[in-house]
This record gives structure tokens, sequence and C-alpha cells, in this order.
């Protein structure tokens, strides 16, 4: 017998009342939300592929033409696009391995039994919760080379954090890392709880080392869980837009998320930007089916 | 191998003292098992032996050092867990070889090591395989070999077959009695089951409260109980206990007149007004007979269980139900009558008020 999955309606509610069937009160439910989801979602993702091909500015009223591969071959031959894929990539590397850093150790400071744990790891979590537009903002403050906190306190004088071309991209990745750190921290504190207490017990009396035991016992057993952390980073990471909008405008900041939104409504290239985005969209998956594999592969342990 | 000692060890959860001024030697090779109720202390003796609990005050000995203030590691000490506590993640070749590689011991050596010990336990065909993979008896066999691969001091035991099925704990318990007697290590255990603890134990150590009742071999603590909680503790099915007045030579019973002989000076020094004794009973040292015998007592049988090697009858013998041990298919029927009389050899005295046997434990 199938079992039974909707949970059947009673029969003197008032729905049933009006003549209301379990399938037409679970079609109210699920329809607006799936029409939303085409209109807005799936609809432009198929419209934009289809621009893709063509020549549309969407600032004209001159007509599309259809010029096929065309678009995909000039972005992909345009040393400025790859110039802005390298920065892309230099600055995923830099901010996810710095979030899973500190994340990882703030979330190891925080499994054990400290007081105001509570409060404290509420507090960690805040800058999480903010707007990228603020936080983009009031770094850009504290980073001020006149009278920024920053360089106050590290006594670099009128040192320029976000007009320097050779800091200005570490600069955007340190505040991506201060604002993105603590979920990191959550998810790896969510994976450091589950690791039965007994297994550093038993690792105790096996007189394995702290280091050890961290790298095999804990680490294997927090991996899954981390990797998903990192999925959702990379993944973040690789659209930045408004941090580095809004902090930079150096062209060694310049992330694909910020060249595609100048191609598209600065430079009015609807067809090209279109085309941009597929690529873009392409790599994205790729690189997580990469991680998911990995996921699988430790799931499976 | 080495011999543990215990001195005046206390240990307090908050308010709550859980080990009360425990004295207790352990002799080198001996299979010491700690028996007592849940919430009795015997799991916080032993991981204080291991090391993983701290102790409020009092000494611990291993060959004679003191080590109530080193790390479990540094003990030297193996330790089997109730919940195996394998490593998940690893198989059960690295979790067999993981003591050794935590002190880095080189390859070839730990894997002859690994092996051998692999070999001993049967489960050389499972190296491979995860934990998961294997059923919960080879899953105990991975833990005890864990323990034993690096050739510890001594190896602790807290309930390992607690969480296997009755006819698996069975044979793993003569598993490790094997495993005890040919290794000859240092052995304690803790268990709440008074049949585990009786077929493996040298000695037994018996705790309530916090508090040692009584060590001794299985028998000793078996056939001469130091008190009443000992008495109803060991021995299934529980021993009999009835309050009772001792009048000279007689023994009374509440609510009937009974007849039960003992012997000249078996009853010396036990009369005692006011505070009560009870007569401990065990099952078998009840006796029945079909007809009227002398020096026995009528009574009615109320309950028969027949387990096939033999039955356990519940009498009624005045106010008291007695439960008594006889040959399968002695008795027919419940509501019959009997005629009930006593080993007196094996009945036990107690005083009601400081629960001790009266004869004096061994």
């Amino acid at each position: 017998m199938p079992s039974e999955v909707m949970t059947r309606l009673d029969p003197k509610s008032h729905a049933a009342a009006k003549g209301m069937s379990d399938l037409s009160i679970r079609n109210l439910f699920i329809v607006p939300t799936i029409v939303f989801l085409i209109v807005f979602n799936i609809f432009p993702l198929l419209y934009s592929l289809g621009y893709s091909f063509t020549d549309f500015r969407a600032s004209t009223n001159a007509p599309a033409n259809f010029v096929g591969l065309q678009n995909y071959r000039e972005l992909l031959n345009d040393p400025f696009i790859w110039k802005n894929f390298s920065i892309t990539a230099k600055y995923v590397l830099i901010s996810v391995t710095g979030q899973v850093i500190v994340g990882f150790g703030l979330a190891m400071l925080l499994n054990r039994s400290i007081p105001a744990k509570g409060l404290i790891t509420t507090l960690l979590l805040l800058p999480m919760m903010l707007s990228m537009a603020v936080v983009g903002l009031f770094w850009k403050l504290l980073y001020d080379p006149n009278f920024g906190i920053i360089n106050y306190f590290l006594g670099l004088g009128k040192f320029e954090w976000l007009a320097d071309p050779d800091m200005a991209l570490y600069a955007i990745a340190i505040v991506d890392i201060w604002m993105w750190a603590p979920f990191v921290m959550l998810l790896s504190l969510a994976g450091l709880s589950a690791v039965p207490k007994h297994l550093y017990e038993a690792a105790e009396i096996d007189r394995a080392g702290s280091f050890y035991t961290f790298f095999r016992i804990t680490l294997p057993l927090v991996a899954p869980i981390l990797m998903i952390a990192i999925i959702f980073r990379t993944m973040e990471a690789f659209k930045t837009f408004d941090l580095a909008y809004v902090l930079s405008s150096q062209p060694n900041t310049e992330l694909i998320a910020i060249r595609l939104y100048k191609m598209a409504f600065q430079e009015w290239q609807t067809g090209m930007s279109s085309a941009f985005a597929y690529i873009v969209l392409i790599m994205v998956v790729a690189i997580t089916n990469i991680y998911v594999k990995y996921l699988n592969k430790v799931k499976a342990r | 191998m080495a011999q543990i000692e215990m001195k005046n060890v206390q240990k307090f959860f908050g308010q709550n003292q859980v080990l009360k001024d425990l004295h207790l030697t352990i002799e080198n090779g001996e299979f010491v098992v700690m028996l007592g109720q849940s919430g009795g202390g015997k799991t916080t003796a032993l991981r204080a032996i291991a090391g993983l609990e701290t102790v409020t005050s009092g000494k611990i000995l291993i060959d004679g050092k003191e080590v109530q203030d080193r790390k479990a590691a540094d003990r030297d000490i193996a330790f089997v867990f109730q919940s195996f506590s394998l490593y998940p993640h690893m198989t059960v070749r690295e979790n067999i070889a993981f003591p050794l590689r935590a002190v880095r011991m080189d390859a070839a050596e730990r894997n002859r090591a690994v092996n051998e010990t692999a070999e001993t336990l049967q489960i050389a065909q499972h190296l491979d395989r995860k934990p998961s993979a294997l059923s919960g008896g080879d899953m105990q066999r991975v833990a005890i070999g864990r323990a034993l691969v690096r050739r510890p001091q001594a190896l602790l035991m807290d309930e390992p077959l607690g969480v296997l099925d009755s006819k698996l704990r069975e044979q793993m318990r003569a598993e490790l009695k094997r495993l005890h007697i040919a290794r000859g290590s240092t052995s304690v255990y803790v268990t709440h089951d008074q049949i585990e603890a009786m077929s493996l134990a040298d000695r037994m150590v018996i705790l309530h409260d916090g508090v040692l009742q009584q060590v001794g071999a299985p028998d000793e603590i078996y056939l001469k109980p130091s008190n009443l909680f000992v008495a109803k503790f060991v021995g299934s099915p529980v021993m009999n206990v009835v309050d009772v007045q001792i009048d000279g030579t007689r023994v009374a019973l509440k609510g009937v007149e009974t007849d039960f002989s003992f012997g000249e000076g078996m009853l010396a020094g036990l009369s005692k007004p006011g505070a009560g004794i009870a007569l401990g009973l065990r099952p078998e040292a009840i006796l029945l007979s079909h007809e009227k015998t002398k020096g026995y007592s009528e009574a009615v049988t109320t309950n028969i269980e027949p387990l096939g090697s033999h039955d356990i009858v519940d009498v009624r013998l005045g106010e008291a139900i007695l439960r008594v041990r006889t040959a399968s298919g002695f008795v027919g029927g419940e509501g019959q009558t009997v005629w009930v009389g006593l080993d007196t050899a094996q009945a036990h005295f107690f005083d009601n008020q400081t629960e001790l046997n009266l004869r004096g434990a061994a």
C-alpha cells in the first residue's frame, strides 16, 4: 500500500464546506509560487539565452540580428574578460580560504563550555545580518586614508587601502571575510558539536596528541558540513558585486559581476552581456559540481 | 601488566558525591569486575582509573606510581567503551592501527601488530571494511582489538557487551575470558549484569551509592554476602528476605507457626531485641516436600515459573512469599499444599538496622 503523503482534509472544515478537495487546496498553495518562478526566473533565463545569440541592445529600437556564436567567440577571445576572470578567481580563493580559517577557528573556540557562549555566538553572527552595501560603506570609512580608524591603529599613516592596486583586492576580501566568516563558523559549529564526545575520549586513550586528533578525527568528521559551507561561499564570492562596487573602482578589483553590470547597463550591450552571463553561469555550475562530487565522496565514508 | 591501586578516592559532581572513600587493589593479571546498579559509581570509578575523569581527592596508583594527576594518554591504559567508539570514517585496519600511528610506530611493525591482533580476534577478513558495515559483535571485536593492539598496562572495559543481544553476549563473554587467559592482562570490567560478572571475574567488586560493599571471588560473594544489598543484588532469582524473631534456638516468621530446626549454637548471639533481624534465604536454600516432614511447615504454592532445567515456585508461608528453586515439574500447579523446610547451613541473618550480615562476611 502506498503511504499517505497528504493529510486528508477534515470533512468538517471550512474548506470542505466550500466544496474544495485536497487537491485544489494543494494547488492553491503551490501554483502561485510556480507561476512566480516561471515569470521571474525561468522565462528571463531562457529569453536571455536567445538574446545571447543576437546583437540586441536594450537602449535602441534597432531590431536584434541573429549573430550565432559570435558573442561567445568575442568574449572568450577578449584578454580583458580573462583579466576579470583571473581577478575573480584570486578574490574567491583569498576570500573563501580566509573565511574557512577564521570561521572554523572561531567555531573551535566556541565548541567548549565558556561563559556567555550564546551571547558571544550571537554577537559574532551580527556582520552576516547586515546589508552588503552598508558593510561596504562603513568599511570604506574604516579604510579611509585620512581619518580611517584602521590606519590610525596600525600606524600606517596615509596608506590607501582601496586605491592601492596591489592591496585593493585584499582589502575587499578582508571585508568579505569579516562579513561571512560567521556563516562558516555557524555551520562548523553544528558539525563540531555533532562529533560524539566519546570519540575524543577514545582518541585520548589511544594516546593521540591534540594535532593528531584534530587532523585525523575532528576534521574528517566535520568535512562534509564544512564542504557545504565552502560551496555556498564559493558561489557567493564568485558572484560578488555590491561589496566590490561600493568599496573600490580600481581596474584591479573589477570582478566579473562588475564587468557584467557595466556591459549590460552602462554600455547596453544586451546580447553580448547575456552571453557573458551564460558563461559565468556555466562556470559556477561546473565549480559547484566539483565540490558536490567531493562532498558525495566524503559522505560515502 | 600492572597492579592498580585506589586509595581514599572521592569524587564529587557538584554537590553529588559519586565515589565515597574508595579503597581497592587490583593485582597484576587479575580480572576484576565492578558490579552495581546504574548510578552506583562503578563507571565513574573505571573512568577515574583511565584518566577520563578527575578525582576530587585520593590517590590512584598504577604499578606504585601515582597517576591521578596524569592525563589518560600518559597512563598507558586501554579502554573499551560501551558504545564501542570506533572511528566511523576509518576502516577496521585504520581503527586498530590508530593507537600505534598516534605514537608513530613504524609501518612494518604496525602492520604486523594489527594483523596479529585481527587474527586473534577473528576479524582479519573485515580489515578493509568500515565499522558501519560490521555486526555488533564484530564492532566489539574491533574495539577490543584497538585496545589490545598496543599491549597496554591494563585493559578497562565499560559494559562492553551492554548493547549486544543476549546470545552474542554469551559468546563474547566466553571469548573475553579466553582472551584474558591467553594475554594475562590486568583487566577491570564494569557491568550491571551479575551473570556476566560472575562468569568473568577472578574477583568481584560490588559498588552501591559510591560505597564499596564487598570485594571477593564470585562464589564468596554469592555464599557470604556481607550485607543485605549484596545479598539481594547478586543471585537470580533474588534472595528471599523475611523479617524474623529469634528466641533461643527458635526462628519465628510473622503470621505462621514454624518449626525450623537450627543446630545448636547456630543462632548464638543473634537474638537482638528491638531493631529486628531479617532472614535471607536463596531459592535453593529452601526445600519443598510433598509429605509432612519434621521441621517443615505447611505452605501453599502461588505461582510456578517452569524454566526447563528447573522451576521457580512461589510459596506463601504466613505473610511472606518465598521463591523456591525445585526440580522441573516438582510442583504440579498453583494452590497446592507443600511442606517447606530450610537448609540451615545456607541461611543468612541480617541486622535490619545496619543491614550487615550477622554471621560476618568473609
